[in-house]
């Protein structure tokens, strides 16, 4: 709630002070500042609360009754990850929410196809979290922050890491940038806040792609900390 | 694992007969073969044995005591059979089944160390998680813990957050949700840690109505006067190893340590002449206490009270308790290690 009513007041602070400077542009303005810091703010969460999801239990030793119960290692990661991207995701639709009432109040316009955009985000948002509880289960808090926003931040530029790799002329370095494009997540999928802000409505088989190849990356990267965390040794 | 390997062949070649059906020997609640565990420090890989080589079966419907020192590989032994490490060699078989299989620990509970549950949580909902952890059925786990909680003390507090409890009332919630599900195999470590002596009768009587209904229980304690009085078996552990496992009348000493003779009054003479043959004479207000160390010497010591006319008012043969016994192995080990 006090994320929700810290982003609200800024959402209203930046569209009172940036809409005068944009010239007539005020709508998009606030839908850009709105989608991108919703976005920022609920990824930022994520990595920040979830990366220490899995330490504190350790830590306080609460995993340990609950592992002598008939449920398998990776059902608890699963509940964990799904705990994880309902809260941060019911954050971020509550901060889009804010965005659309902003522009139907202060703009008389309820720009509908922003909920395509908050749909894509809260995909990413998933494998976002699925990398947090990956990373957690098997390194130290500060450390599954850290692998996790060099994750994001690679991820964000797969593409551009594959372009660069491939104008050198080491034919080592264009296999090696090939493979970390096929392996990083490929965010810029689902950054469609460019064309929301524009009022062009997300195409509904960009809509499925992104969501199907959401869904299999999420589900190859806890298979992998469902294998990791099963052979963990709890001390 | 070989006989139980060569039984299961024969009945898949041979006709089952009665003769054949009588040797199927059942299955222990836990059965432990040459279980070692060693870790490695993380910075310098150096490796550390914690279990070494266990080896222990225990029948239904028993109580056994695993005893043993700080760092000595109690805790690590019983996360082991709980499945929540892996072992470097040997093996944990929980009624025939590896503890990492789910469906071994479905009949088994758990009270940890100094347990700690999620604290924003109330004695209700947590014993609600774990129903459902269980897999048991909302309305009919909602009854039992119920119960549970009205035979632990607990009602009052049901829902109150798990934060505001004491010590001993999280040891109460820890056995309460321990015993949810009904288990046929209860691992308890340090069961009557931060219970105060009313918590620790009831503990034990709880521990004996869940042995008679044919339970097998397997506790850790330090406690020691507790585990002799509740026990059917004991292994006392040092560092990682079991150096002894034995009934608690087989492990003790069968002979007695020394008798006591308490006399009403001790005149001069007799005094002297029962500390000069050895004996410890202390007076103890009103009373004397004579402490004779062998059966042949109380013959004596008794002939000449009697000569003295000295009114004796109570033999009693001291045997080793389970304390000295315990201190006794350690030092046993450490010497045969040494």
């Amino acid at each position: 709630m006090l994320v929700l009513a810290i982003f609200g007041a800024a959402l209203v602070v930046a569209s009172q002070v940036l809409s005068p400077l944009a010239l007539g542009e005020g709508k998009k303005v606030v839908t850009d500042f709105g989608l991108a810091g919703s976005s920022l703010l609920a990824t930022l969460l994520a990595v920040f609360l979830g990366s220490s999801l899995l330490h504190k239990e350790l830590d306080r030793r609460t995993i340990y009754a609950v592992m002598a119960k008939p449920i398998r290692r990776a059902e608890f990661l699963v509940g964990k990850f799904l705990g994880l991207w309902t809260t941060t995701g019911f954050l971020l639709a509550g901060m889009t929410l804010m965005v659309l009432a902003q522009l139907t109040v202060v703009h008389r316009e309820t720009p509908w196809i922003l909920l395509g955009s908050l749909l894509l985000t809260l995909m990413e948002l998933g494998i976002v979290t699925a990398f947090v509880i990956f990373f957690s289960s098997f390194t130290t808090p500060g450390l599954t922050a850290f692998f996790t926003i060099s994750v994001i931040v690679t991820g964000s530029f797969a593409e551009q890491i594959l372009y660069f790799g491939g104008q050198g002329e080491s034919p080592m370095a264009a296999v090696l940038t090939g493979a970390f494009y096929w392996a990083l997540p490929h965010l810029s999928t689902f950054n469609v806040r460019g064309m929301v802000t524009h009022g062009i409505a997300v195409p509904p088989e960009r809509m499925a792609f992104a969501v199907t190849y959401a869904l299999l990356y999420m589900g190859a990267v806890l298979t992998v900390a469902g294998a990791i965390f099963e052979r963990r040794d709890f001390r | 694992m070989m006989h139980r390997d060569n039984a299961d062949i024969r009945g898949r070649l041979d006709p089952p007969s009665a003769a054949s059906i009588r040797e199927v020997e059942p299955l222990a609640p836990l059965d432990v073969i040459g279980l070692t565990k060693v870790y490695r420090d993380p910075m310098t890989l150096r490796p550390f044995t914690a279990v070494d080589g266990l080896s222990f079966t225990l029948g239904r419907g028993e109580i056994f005591g695993l005893l043993g020192p700080n760092g000595a590989g109690k805790t690590t032994t019983i996360k082991l059979i709980l499945g929540l490490g892996g072992p470097t060699r040997g093996s944990i078989r929980l009624d025939g089944r590896d503890p990492r299989d789910p469906a071994a620990r479905r009949r088994l509970g758990y009270l940890p160390e100094n347990p700690c549950f999620y604290d924003h949580l109330t004695a209700t909902e947590y014993l609600d998680l774990t129903c459902a952890l269980f897999g048991l059925d909302a309305r009919a786990g909602r009854r039992v813990g119920s119960a549970l909680l009205e035979r632990l003390g607990l009602t009052a507090h049901a829902r109150k957050p798990l934060r505001k409890y004491s010590k001993g009332m999280t040891q109460r919630l820890g056995l309460a949700q321990a015993l949810l599900n009904e288990p046929t195999f209860l691992v308890l470590d340090e069961p009557m840690s931060g219970l105060d002596p009313i918590g620790r009768a009831e503990v034990k009587q709880i521990l004996r109505e869940e042995r008679s209904k044919g339970t097998t229980i397997l506790m850790s304690s330090h406690v020691l006067a507790e585990t002799e009085s509740i026990c059917d078996r004991v292994g006392i552990m040092n560092g990682g190893k079991l150096l002894e496992v034995g009934s608690v009348p087989g492990l003790l000493a069968t002979g007695v340590r020394e008798w006591e003779i308490a006399v009403e009054s001790l005149p001069e003479q007799p005094a002297a002449t029962l500390r000069a043959a050895g004996h410890r004479v202390e007076s103890l207000g009103t009373r004397w206490l004579i402490r004779v160390v062998e059966g042949t010497a109380l013959q004596q010591a008794l002939s000449l009270l009697t000569r003295s006319e000295v009114f004796i008012h109570s033999v009693e043969a001291r045997r080793e308790t389970l304390e000295e016994h315990f201190v006794r192995a350690l030092s046993r080990g450490k010497a045969v290690r040494s």
